[in-house]
């Protein structure tokens, strides 16, 4: 009965909404209307400067990573905060009940057998060494810090979950994992403070303490460093999840 | 230009506590305690320097702005720190700071290891960034990227507190995404009608737009985003049980300061951008006062069902946060005067009290009220606090709650809207019943406390024997329940000040 009242109160809810924008059609600008203050204004004034300014010819990563830098900062604070709170209420065996036991059998069963043994052996490479390609391509197309991160983290998983591997890039601890994605954001927190020993303000790549015969150049080393940062913190924050989970359900005996 | 000049100052405030907050789970591995140590430390020079940067602003008399990036403001991002924000940051990076220090004895109470520990003060050192940027941002954008940094650490300590923690968490998160969500829409429309973020842009080119339905649901979405964050009444759902089960140490600036600085930002949106000569300006208001009237009566009705001490603070606060809506619904200069003057005030109080619930369940193990009989003669300051600061909520003279409650009266009757004044006096009554019930457990009740049981359902053990014969609880708890105290009679004895010579020049060039 509960539930009732409340999909009927969701479905109001939803119809109201949608009610209003029908009845207001022109709330949000045509995608083709070049005169839209959202399409002339600011967008114009990247558009225009963001490649002689910056160096990044992809006007996306020029706008995260330069000119909206700081706002990428504490996204990439978002993952770590997410990695340690993941970390400290699954890890508190107070709240969270004992670990789930998974036989062997089931485990081998489900993970290994002769093709994933041998298709991923090929697979995780690549996929690193794509993971590297998005890493660098980031600043010309489409790809960046936080896709790249990702991709290193998968190559990890799988090498973690499949059994045969025998966890051949080593392990992390989901501590030290933590510790990793926090050293990821400091890095760019560094990468920030370094103009401002050069009479810039934070982050200001433009004045970073390198020689460099044009801005522009010195703004690609700026936006390289904190794409670093946000590859480390990004890929030990998806290791430090998936090694809290793990630790969560034992899966040798 | 350099490092230590005042030009960075604003951004600094941000990023030394940004260091300690990332570096501490790396600390702790050369030092059980040297996380913590840089985490207090990080928070206290951010403290002196939001000093620091108050002073300037009150001599240079006008807002610092700083450049993030080196970008000009409409294309980049921007912090601006006038008399209103100014103080507000004083105020997050002082209590962030003494929360800090209050949480040790519990971390070592509780015998974690010291990974945990370093991983509870980094949560706790990013809900005060999140507040200290929240509080510093000229930017839309950047406002909510910071109100999910607060967000987000705010789910973590509540799903490491009590027993209830994750699923009041689980709650929390529900409703609090739907509250960026909603944030992030109204900006979205803005962004639509303007192109531009920066709010000082916004304001200007705000006055352009005709198309006056998409300032109409952008303002909708704005006051059900901030309204959830702040627990406005109709949208307060998650606040209860948050402000009841989260980590007892962390709880003061959760329930004291967390749902504070989202108002401050209403204030920033409702005053400084939206143009207030628009015909809905009003309607609008008038939706924001009979929130915060229902909110005021709701939330003091409410807390008189409760006997567990923090339920009963946390639905005061759903009470105490209409009093701040009820400012802006006012909106002249005594009616925003006594909101910011009731942020400042309500922040010291509410944190003061749960700092209070605190120490009892650190001595005793007390969640209750009919459990506090004679304690004042083991915990004489704790209780002593407790009686100033609840005399403070209440509203009586020399406290900071009296001055606030009085400047919204005063603007209500500038306006005519004696609704209001009679709200606010059957508020105070209500509260000082439910205050006066908690004086009558605490003075009057026979019982007296037993000595911690072992197996009390508390979250945090029980002090060791050792502790017995030295001071009621560790002075590190004890020093910020006695300056929180002191400052809501300092806050209350110096209230011209802040209004006449901090407030005055913002709130009077906005409206």
């Amino acid at each position: 009965m509960k539930n009732k009242k409340k999909i009927i109160g969701v479905v109001l809810i939803i119809v109201a909404v949608s009610g209003f924008f029908f009845k207001f059609p022109n709330i949000i600008p045509a995608v083709d209307d070049a005169k839209a203050p959202v399409h002339s204004y600011i967008s114009g004034f990247y558009i225009e400067n963001a490649i002689s300014q910056t160096g990044a010819h992809n006007i996306v990563t020029a706008v995260l990573a330069d000119y909206r830098g700081f706002d990428t900062l504490f996204e990439t604070c978002v993952m770590l905060l997410a990695g340690i709170t993941a970390l400290m209420v699954l890890s508190s065996t107070a709240k969270v009940g004992k670990k789930q036991k998974v036989s062997k059998e089931i485990k081998n069963a489900s993970f290994s057998g002769t093709i994933i043994d041998t298709a991923f052996r090929v697979i995780v490479p690549i996929i690193v060494i794509y993971a590297f390609y998005v890493f660098a391509h980031g600043e010309s197309s489409l790809g960046g810090g936080f896709q790249a991160g990702a991709l290193l983290a998968i190559a990890y998983m799988i090498d973690r979950i499949i059994p045969s591997f025998n966890n051949s890039l080593g392990t992390f601890t989901e501590q030290g994992a933590a510790m990793t994605a926090g050293v990821g954001v400091f890095i760019y927190i560094f990468t920030g403070i370094l103009p401002m020993f050069n009479g810039g303000n934070f982050l200001e790549y433009g004045r970073l303490p390198f020689g460099a015969e044009k801005a522009a150049e010195l703004h690609v080393i700026g936006i390289t460093m904190i794409e670093i940062g946000v590859v480390v913190c990004v890929m030990a924050t998806i290791i430090n999840i998936l090694e809290v989970v793990l630790e969560r359900t034992e899966f040798d005996e | 230009m350099s490092f230590f000049s005042m030009d960075h100052v604003p951004v600094l405030i941000v990023i030394i506590p940004l260091c300690g907050a990332a570096l501490c789970p790396l600390l702790s591995r050369f030092g059980p305690s040297l996380g913590k140590r840089a985490v207090i430390a990080a928070l206290f020079i951010a403290f002196i320097m939001s000093l620091v940067q108050l002073a300037y602003v009150i001599q240079s008399g006008e807002a610092v702005h700083y450049w993030l990036g080196g970008w000009r403001p409409p294309y980049g991002i921007e912090f601006v720190i006038d008399g209103v924000n100014g103080i507000i940051i004083v105020l997050v990076s002082f209590i962030g700071f003494m929360t800090a220090l209050f949480s040790s004895p519990f971390e070592e109470a509780s015998e974690t290891s010291p990974f945990r520990s370093a991983g509870y003060y980094s949560i706790l050192c990013f809900l005060v960034i999140g507040l200290l940027g929240l509080s510093s941002t000229g930017d839309a954008f950047n406002l909510y990227v910071f109100m999910e940094i607060v967000a987000l650490s705010g789910y973590g300590l509540i799903a490491i507190g009590e027993e209830k923690g994750p699923i009041a968490a689980f709650r929390y998160l529900l409703t609090g995404t739907i509250g960026a969500c909603a944030y992030l829409m109204g900006v979205g429309l803005l962004y639509s009608a303007t192109g531009t973020l920066n709010m000082a842009d916004l304001t200007l080119r705000l006055r352009e737009v005709d198309n006056l339905p998409v300032i109409a649901v952008a303002m909708a979405c704005i006051i059900v985003g901030f309204g959830i964050k702040m627990a406005l009444f109709p949208l307060h759902g998650w606040q209860p049980a948050a402000h009841s089960y989260a980590h007892p140490a962390a709880d003061p600036m959760i329930a004291g300061v967390m749902i504070k600085i989202p108002a401050y930002a209403m204030f920033r949106f409702f005053f400084c951008i939206f143009d207030s000569s628009l015909p809905m300006m009003k309607t609008v208001f008038t939706i924001i006062g009979i929130m915060a009237v229902l909110g005021i009566l709701y939330g003091s009705l409410k807390a008189l069902r409760y006997d567990k001490y923090n339920k009963i603070l946390a639905y005061s606060s759903i009470g105490q946060v209409g009093y701040i809506a009820l400012g802006f619904a006012i909106g002249n200069f005594y009616g925003i005067a006594g909101a910011v003057l009731h942020i400042l005030s309500h922040a010291f109080m509410k944190t003061g009290l749960f700092y209070t619930s605190a120490a009892f369940k650190y001595r005793y193990g007390i969640h209750y009220t009919d459990q506090l009989g004679q304690v004042y003669r083991k915990m004489p300051v704790t209780c002593a606090a407790l009686v100033v600061l609840s005399l403070s909520m209440i509203g009586l003279p020399p406290f900071a709650g009296f001055f606030s409650k009085w400047y919204l009266a005063l603007g209500a009757i500038r306006n005519g809207q004696y609704l209001y004044v009679a709200v606010l006096i059957i508020s105070s009554l209500l509260s000082a019943v439910y205050f006066f019930r908690i004086f009558e457990r605490l003075f009057m009740d026979e019982k007296t406390v037993t000595e911690p049981d072992k197996t009390a359902t508390s979250a945090v053990p029980a002090a060791p024997e050792a502790k017995r014969a030295k001071p009621e609880v560790p002075l590190r708890m004890l020093i910020p329940i006695g300056i929180a105290a002191l400052m809501v009679i300092a806050l209350g004895l110096g209230n011209s000040f802040i209004v006449n010579g901090i407030l005055k020049t913002t709130v009077m060039g906005v409206l």
